[in-house]
């Protein structure tokens, strides 16, 4: 075997992961009536944070999960690289341990939220009619969304900032608890 | 200076960064949003069934979008599902379009250009021809 990712699994690293998936899940359910504010954004970074490489195995089950429910559409290959590359940038900077750090980054991310998912449009704009014409659709679909890219980084960077210790918090107490059995 | 508050400063930059570009991103809202016009428009609705048949809808309105010239549009029927975005059109006059059955969807075209907003933020103006076409 070649020196790829390295992950072995035990049964907490399992589970953890079973786990994040389902409160990804749960969460975007609920939160779904509200315009782009979400905790799916929370979440892939605090368990970027958690898991580390594992984070591989939650994201693909997330991505999947969502084009069973909804349909695979355009905004779902816009989902193929969004969450991935969210989830790699909080990696890079998993040693960062200020909760406004990572309201900014999650802020960030809802403010450039439209401008990743307009990629698409932008291509196929430019198979349809060059360059010019793609570039012009990406951009007005990118525009007209603003306000939501707004609320999304309003709604981001609030909870960030809101949850991240209590949340971080509680999941080291869980795992210190399950692993070790100390209270 | 120390290490705690050279970190400081850079969170502090950081914010003071996401504030300007909340600023920018806003102001460009407001210079290229889809701009509308008010008073009473003539349009035309065409819709374009999965037989090539052709149902042309002539109507004054004053609606300012897509979504509310349609529904003011006597005979023209729609529905589908309401999301965050907006309705996501899936039946028109009865024909069902489903592309996780048969890669079918209905495109919205406004003066033959592929409309590049959804029903509720695609701006109706004077003149303006929809084509609602049954696309496979």
């Amino acid at each position: 075997m070649g020196k790829g990712i390295k992950l072995k699994n035990t049964t907490y690293d399992i589970a953890m992961t079973g786990m994040a998936i389902a409160l990804i899940e749960v969460c975007k359910g609920a939160m779904m009536g509200l315009p782009n504010i979400e905790l799916t954004s929370f979440w892939i970074i605090l368990f970027t944070i958690l898991l580390g490489k594992k984070i591989c195995f939650v994201i693909p089950a997330f991505i999947l999960i969502e084009g069973c429910m909804f349909g695979f559409g355009i905004w779902w290959v816009m989902y193929l690289y969004a969450w991935p590359l969210l989830a790699l940038t909080a990696w890079i900077f998993r040693r960062q341990e200020h909760a406004l750090f990572w309201a900014v980054l999650s802020g960030l991310y809802g403010l450039f939220f439209g401008a990743l998912c307009a990629i698409p449009y932008v291509i196929n704009g430019c198979f349809n009619g060059g360059l010019r014409s793609g570039l012009y659709a990406g951009f007005t679909w990118w525009v007209a969304g603003i306000p939501y890219d707004l609320l999304h980084c309003v709604g981001n960077f609030t909870l960030m900032l809101v949850l991240y210790r209590p949340v971080k918090k509680a999941f080291s107490l869980l795992r210190r608890f399950l692993l070790t059995g100390a209270d | 200076m120390t290490e705690a508050k050279k970190k400081d400063k850079k969170l502090m930059i950081g914010l003071a960064v996401l504030a300007a570009l909340v600023a920018v991103f806003a102001i460009l809202f407001i210079l290229f949003r889809p701009g509308t016009t008010q008073g009473a428009k003539s349009i035309t609705i065409e819709v374009v069934d999965n037989h090539g048949d052709s149902t042309m809808y002539d109507l004054q309105t004053d609606a300012e979008y897509l979504r509310q010239a349609m529904e003011e549009a006597q005979g023209l029927e729609f529905s589908g599902s309401e999301s965050e975005y907006g309705m996501m059109v899936d039946t028109v006059n009865g024909v069902t379009a489903d592309w996780n059955v048969d890669q079918s969807y209905w495109g919205f075209f406004v003066n033959g250009e592929y409309c590049n907003y959804g029903i509720e933020t695609q701006p109706v103006t004077d003149g303006d021809a929809f084509q609602i076409i049954y696309s496979k």
